[in-house]
């Protein structure tokens, strides 16, 4: 085990960066699929990439202050940029790579942005596209060129030219750039995280030097990693979570991050690296534990009795109990059923090496938890915001999925408000949205974070979230419910990708539902139902029934009152494009409710 | 000198007469698209530049040499690279053995070398695979890379049979009608890649297609065919304008337009 740095000297990323650089030198920093092999760039090449971009964007005039937009995949290319603006004192702005034009047009505008670092022609062209409203913007740094000839906009420039810049003025000022760095002050600004919009536009949090140091301070007795462990980053980078991950946390951990060749290679990817720290949203584990299922359902008669056999025994031996309390039998059972079972399948997903495996950014059904502690892998559940620079909970090993997301992190207060509203205070809490003062005294009142979120705490400070306090439903029975627990519920069947439970102000409870169109088509396929499109999938009868069952299955764990007593086939694919799912892929229901108004209606009419 | 020069093509099956005195040429770095109605001899006139049929009468040079009596495979080495109307495929065969297999053009080396990687064998195999690795990168299908290829989506194998023609590194690239059944999407991206093809690596291209957008926004020039005659050759807005090419898409008589 290493010797962890200590922030008080290094208390700005640019700082802890070049002290990290030094010391870590020729080991690997990242990792970078290139025509199919994975090649490795050395924390010293990191910094020299990082340095020259730096001085290149210091040559086109980026200045102090300055919003620089980032608008790419996730590739070390990012993390340059996101660095060597920070070194620069600019402020970068990451937005989604899956963002239409018009949601680009949104926050480089909000942020009043004088440069936008873009991917490739795909994204370049949505820039391209809304430049006209956006007049702060200067430069567009285009890091993959391809197919992009014959553009001769004078605003474009490549990255590799910006790279040139910056090498010559390195050989005229040497030093610069440790000048620069040496200038960065913890209490300035470092970058700002737009959220994802679930309720309204877009909000960009600030988040301090400060304010990511003290994170990474006070996760550190809860987040045991060092520098032998790896990552693969493949979630958007401009969320804080995988921003945390690939960025901030390496750099005081020495951790390798691999980065993955497209999105659709993030499953092949991840079991080639088998990564020893995965963090992943609920919906990626829904999807990782569907995949078993479906596997095992089209594995042989042998293979389905076994893995079956296995996780009976499994779950009833160790009778949802954390790891720490298990016996001698309960272990000699489980350890039958690892090597029989349950370490091929973990290999096969790629976490058979992880040892550090952590949900959130949303609420997760405690099922999960279960299904994989099994199996072993102990995944924890987390609790934060952008706006508190990622996680200020966690739950203890073993603990996850018992209600609550564990105690908050040294530093970190919470307490309830009156109405129950989970509130938080220390010095990771962010300073204010940019350019709305409105929003920032209402999330900052009284100097505490207003999280949103309704919950409790208990005696010995674990927090326990109940649900958004937006989504709360009251029905006209005046019974509280929090959707998001039947939505789990109801998510984990593999046939379900999406639910939106509704019932406020009515009489009980009905879901919207969205199928999972991969598995219930392969259904229909083996159950001879022609079908053509989604549409005519979604509005199968024998489909319906197949989702009704799947509902009944899920209302069995709840109250009368709490149970979905009718719900709605969508007949429409959910879409970030149009409006009804945030780039996180969280529903937003507002516009899901008007959205789909008639339907809704037609599920209440007698 | 033209890349390609075809002068007065006769090619007859049986008593039918396929293609009757067709003139073509492509020249260096351009599109040249061939249309025209089922049955008029499209892709005729492609496999006998590629090989397949000997037509009886006339002169096909590539780059100043005569071709018409060569053999495919001779053709093929020559720099001419095509792919079929359907997909032509190693179905049982991964996506990178497919798109390699092309690579035996430039693979010297016999069973021994190969095999067991002699003598420089290594070498030969590690040049040839990171070919055909930048072409499953400038074609985005890395997902796919050692999947079956029988069992990848329509769209999907018809990149991957485009990769395996630009894994011949070839200076004239043949389309046999490259987005027909695609959706939207999937046309889109067909072009895309196909201007790539043309500016990035400098390969001209003809082309046989029935997507009149497709072929009006890209082409340089047309060429138009009719009953194994060439109707109409020209610039694309020339051939929006040409009356004998209504008539022969649309069937009415030229009298009555």
């Amino acid at each position: 085990m290493t010797r962890l740095v200590d922030l008080n000297k290094f208390d700005t990323l640019p700082k802890l960066f070049r002290y990290q650089a030094g010391r870590f030198d020729k080991q690997v920093a990242l990792r970078e699929k290139n025509l199919g092999v994975w090649e490795n760039i050395s924390w010293k090449q990191y910094y020299s990439k990082v340095r020259i971009f730096s001085m290149g964007l210091s040559a086109l005039g980026l200045q102090a202050k300055d919003r620089i937009c980032i608008h790419s995949e996730n590739r070390p290319e990012w993390l340059y940029a996101d660095l060597a603006s920070q070194v620069l004192q600019a402020i970068p702005v990451g937005i989604y790579p899956t963002n239409p034009a018009k949601q680009v047009k949104y926050i480089v505008g909000h942020s009043k942005a004088r440069f936008t670092v873009t991917e490739d022609q795909e994204q370049t062209d949505k820039i391209l596209e809304v430049k006209h409203g956006l007049p702060d913007l200067d430069k567009i740094i285009v890091i993959d060129m391809k197919g992009m000839r014959y553009y001769d906009d004078p605003q474009l420039i490549s990255y590799k030219d910006v790279e040139a810049m910056g090498q010559k003025l390195y050989k005229q000022q040497p030093n610069l750039f440790e000048e620069l760095v040496d200038e960065t002050k913890t209490e300035d600004q470092a970058v700002i995280i737009y959220t994802s919009g679930t309720t309204g536009p877009p909000k960009g949090a600030i988040l301090t030097h400060k304010n990511i140091v003290s994170e990474i301070e006070s996760m550190k007795a809860a987040f045991p990693a060092n520098e032998h462990d790896s990552v693969v980053s493949y979630l958007p980078l401009c969320h804080v979570a995988e921003r945390s991950f690939s960025l901030f946390y390496p750099l005081f951990y020495g951790y390798v991050v691999n980065f993955v060749e497209r999105i659709e290679t993030v499953e092949e990817n991840l079991w080639e690296i088998s990564p020893t720290i995965f963090f992943a949203v609920p919906r990626i584990w829904e999807k990782h534990l569907t995949s078993i299922y479906i596997r095992m359902s089209k594995a042989t008669r042998l293979k389905r009795w076994t893995f079956s056999m296995c996780r009976r025994l499994a779950l009833k031996v160790t009778d949802n109990k954390a790891p720490k309390e298990y016996g001698l039998l309960q272990r000699a059972a489980l350890g039958f059923c690892r090597t029989l079972v349950f370490r091929a399948i973990l290999n096969h997903l790629g976490l058979l090496r992880c040892r550090i495996a952590l949900s959130a950014s949303a609420p997760i059904s405690p099922k999960i938890f279960t299904e994989f502690r099994i199996m072993g892998l102990d995944i924890g559940e987390g609790y934060g915001l952008s706006e508190s620079c990622g996680i200020f909970c966690m739950t203890e090993p073993g603990e996850a999925g018992r209600g609550t997301v564990g105690q908050t992190f040294p530093g970190i207060e919470v307490k309830t408000a009156e109405d129950g509203e989970i509130l938080a205070r220390g010095p990771t809490i962010f300073k204010g949205y940019f350019r709305d003062e409105e929003a920032s005294h209402k999330a900052l009142a009284g100097g505490w974070l207003h999280t949103g979120d309704i919950g409790e705490i208990s005696e010995d400070g674990a927090v326990k979230i109940t649900d958004r306090k937006k989504d709360i439903i009251i029905t006209s029975g005046g019974k509280n419910i929090a959707p998001s627990e039947m939505e789990n519920e109801l998510k984990l069947s593999p046939f379900i990708r999406e639910a939106m439970v509704i019932g406020d102000r009515r009489k009980f409870p009905s879901a919207l539902i969205e199928i999972e169109f991969d598995t219930v088509a392969e259904w229909a396929q083996e159950k001879n139902i022609p079908f053509t499109t989604f549409k005519s999938l979604a509005k199968n009868r024998e489909a319906y029934e197949l989702i009704e069952k799947e509902v009944e299955k899920a209302n069995r764990s709840f109250a009368q009152v709490e149970k979905v007593k009718k719900f709605a086939v969508l007949t429409k694919e959910l879409d970030h494009d149009d409006d009804e799912l945030t780039a996180t892929r969280k529903v937003r229901r507002k516009v899901m409710e008007q959205k789909y108004k008639g339907l809704i209606d037609s599920l209440y009419r007698e | 000198m033209s890349l390609l020069e075809i002068s007065n093509i006769h090619f007859q099956i049986g008593g039918m007469s396929v293609l009757n005195g067709v003139d073509l040429s492509v020249q260096n770095d351009q599109l040249v698209s061939l249309i025209g109605p089922n049955g008029a001899g499209k892709t005729a006139l492609f496999n006998s530049i590629s090989g397949v049929y000997k037509p009886q009468q006339g002169s096909i040079r590539f780059n100043g040499e005569d071709i018409l009596h060569l053999r495919p495979h001779h053709i093929c080495r020559l720099g001419i690279a095509r792919t079929f109307q359907n997909v032509n495929l190693f179905n049982n065969m991964v996506v990178i053995d497919n798109i390699m297999l092309t690579r035996h053009r430039f693979i010297k080396g016999g069973l021994l070398k190969g095999g067991l990687f002699w003598c420089g064998g290594l070498k030969e195999e590690i040049r040839n695979r990171r070919k055909v690795e930048e072409i499953i990168e400038f074609l985005e299908i890395e997902a796919y890379r050692k999947k079956i290829v029988g069992n990848l989506p329509y769209g999907i194998q018809k990149r991957v049979e485009l990769g395996r023609a630009l894994a011949l590194e070839p200076k004239l690239l043949m389309l046999d009608e490259p987005v027909a059944g695609m959706n939207n999407e999937e046309t889109e991206d067909i072009i895309r890649f196909i201007m790539d093809i043309r500016e990035d690596m400098r390969i001209s291209i003809l082309l046989v297609e029935h997507d009149m957008r497709v072929v009006m926004d890209i082409s340089d020039q047309i060429a138009v065919l009719d009953f194994g005659t060439k109707i109409a050759d020209g610039p694309p807005e020339e051939i929006k304008q040409n009356k004998k090419v209504r008539a022969a898409y649309i069937g009415y008589q030229e009298d009555r337009v």
